[in-house]
């Protein structure tokens, strides 16, 4: 059994580095056996990030609408992810489209869990927003508990 | 009366970041075509200022998740022109390596995910996959190698950080590129096989009378630097010149810069490198132009698909070649010692020229920058396609016809990111 956590997003982009906020609160104390990677480029990388691993926790910012700080989970090997999670990337192709193409091509791992968390502002060079500073904390809590 | 119809795309998919089209038409007369880039813009020019010379690289690297080595290459040129440094030998040959790498990994991304489903009837590269999973796969695999030249070059596939202004950081070790070799060689065979598949596709028919431009780089097909531009009307001048024959200027719809070379409206990027370098193009690359019956000089946007699987066999047998031939240098990079003055840089970036321009003072610190990315160069191109697929086709169904300006924008490969520009805001109060 291999499990990867993997934290998307972009560490310059205010609320957009939660992801990878999570990955290092995670590494403070990392969890056995599990692999921690972060990806802050184009989120195709993740179908060869998780590549065989069994069980992958993917974490990532959203921009979506809903109230800021916002903790969403999805069992994505189980059911496609909602529509509002597509097109909420300034990539090229966002997490959500990679993990459907994984879906299409047998490329999903078993048990693929995706932890998304709601951003307040996404500026140039900012800074977490308060209610994402807390949720990061959750997150990374939740995927302890989840691993133990 | 008379009837006048609006084609607007809000939010353009498969482009890397934020813009939009308008098409205004008038009694079936096209009467206005915009590119809109909403994107906001960037200030790199501006936050380059005060900084050292020697972090150029790192910082115009962060314009494009993308195209990171062109920025990269283009500034370092351009610091090391103003030094009298010139970095060749092996030092360049890595170079060479590594920007083969980006255009292995840019030209995949756009041909296969972003540019063929317009041609195979999918929404987006999912839908490809159900309907076409195999070239789904090669595509996955072939910007995996691409990002792995980057990474055993680079240090990194996003964003590489072994770059340095003079070379390198540390270089690799002739073990750790000939582990690359064995998928070079199969992205090799993949990438003709690609050539092939793009040619196969249905265009829809465009005959633009284009002005090309692209570096001209010593008798080399133009990557990763270049002396001089030329152009298919015959005219060629040397980088340093760059911004005294391009001019760029504001319009309204729009957060990038449009550019013309003379006046003239001008494309950059593979149609331009191919019609006019098409000679230099490696051995295979140009067997597999040949066998797909490419002409020497491509006028139809639309098969900018072909020409980029073309150059994707090149950058392939390439990077082959420059590994096959690589000897560790003894020494990761020459000191460039910084003088006041100018310098200039120019490479090819996947979509085309990107020059930068930088003044510095005695100490080496940056007074300040200009850089002219490809896609601001060509917009006005882009919006002229747009404008000239709707005169022809205007009497094809308003889905049908957005779908086909939609596809016209993308033959570009445009970086509405990398083109995101500041307005420089004049206030007027009588």
């Amino acid at each position: 059994m291999t499990t990867c956590v993997v934290g998307v997003g972009n560490a310059l982009r205010g609320d957009d580095a939660a992801g990878l906020v999570v990955v290092q609160l995670l590494e403070a104390d990392p969890p056995d056996g599990v692999r921690l990677m972060t990806c802050e480029g184009e989120p195709l990388s993740l179908l060869s990030s998780w590549g065989t691993c069994d069980t992958v926790y993917v974490v990532d910012a959203t921009n979506s609408g809903i109230a800021a700080g916002t903790v969403r989970r999805f069992e994505a090997d189980a059911a496609p992810l909602p529509d509002d999670l597509n097109h909420s990337s300034t990539h090229l192709l966002g997490v959500a489209e990679a993990i459907e193409l994984g879906r299409t091509l047998g490329k999903l791992p078993p048990r693929t869990v995706l932890y998304a968390i709601e951003g307040a502002a996404f500026d140039t060079g900012g800074p977490l927003s308060l209610e994402v500073a807390a949720a990061v904390e959750q997150v990374a809590a939740a995927i302890r508990e989840e691993l133990a | 009366m008379t009837r006048t119809k609006t084609i607007r795309t809000d939010y353009l998919a498969r482009v890397e970041g934020e813009g939009g089209m308008t098409v205004r038409m008038r009694d079936g007369e096209v009467t206005d075509v915009k590119l809109r880039i909403y994107e906001p813009p960037r200030f790199f020019e501006g936050f380059l200022r005060g900084r050292d010379f020697r972090e150029a690289p790192d910082i115009t690297a962060r314009i494009c998740g993308i195209c990171p080595v062109a920025y990269q290459m283009s500034s370092c040129l351009a610091m090391e022109s103003l030094a009298g440094v010139e970095v060749d030998g092996q030092l360049r040959a890595l170079r060479r390596l590594l920007y083969c790498g980006e255009w292995i990994e840019s030209h995949t991304l756009h041909v296969f995910m972003l540019h063929a489903p317009d041609f195979l009837g999918a929404a987006s590269a999912v839908e490809l996959a159900q309907t076409n999973p195999e070239l789904v796969e090669t595509a996955l695999r072939l910007k995996k190698i691409g990002n792995e030249v980057m990474r055993v070059v680079g240090g990194r596939e996003v964003h590489p950080i072994n770059v340095r202004v003079g070379g390198w950081y540390s270089t690799p070790s002739r073990a750790a590129l000939d582990a690359l070799v064995p998928d070079l060689e199969w992205a090799l065979e993949a990438s003709l096989e690609a050539v092939r598949v793009a040619a196969g596709l249905d265009f829809p028919e465009l005959e633009q009378d284009y002005l090309f431009v692209a570096l001209d780089a010593d008798g080399e097909y133009p990557i990763d630097r270049g002396s001089a531009l030329v152009t298919s009307a015959g005219t060629a001048f040397p980088v340093p010149a760059f911004l005294d024959h391009v001019v760029e200027e504001h319009v309204e719809h729009s957060n990038a810069l449009h550019a013309r070379l003379d006046g003239q409206t001008y494309l950059v990027g593979p149609l331009a490198r191919y019609a006019i370098h098409r000679e230099l193009l490696s051995p295979l690359a140009r067997a597999a132009a040949d066998e797909a019956g490419l002409e020497p000089v491509v006028r139809n946007p639309f098969r900018s698909i072909v020409v980029r699987t073309v150059e994707l066999v090149h950058a392939c047998e390439e990077a082959l070649r420059l590994i096959r031939a690589y000897e560790q240098p003894a020494e990761p990079a020459l000191e460039v010692v910084p003088r006041a003055g100018t310098g200039h840089g120019a490479s090819e970036a996947p979509r085309g020229v990107l020059y930068h321009r930088y003044r510095l003072d005695d100490d080496g610190a940056i007074l300040d920058a200009k850089i002219v990315p490809p896609t601001s160069q060509n917009q006005r191109m882009i919006e002229a396609d747009v404008r000239a697929f709707v005169t022809a086709h205007a009497t094809l169904p308003d889905d049908e016809l957005r779908l086909r300006c939609e596809q016209a924008i993308r033959n570009y490969d445009p970086c509405i990111s990398c083109a995101t520009h500041f307005l420089r805001l004049e206030v007027d109060r009588g």
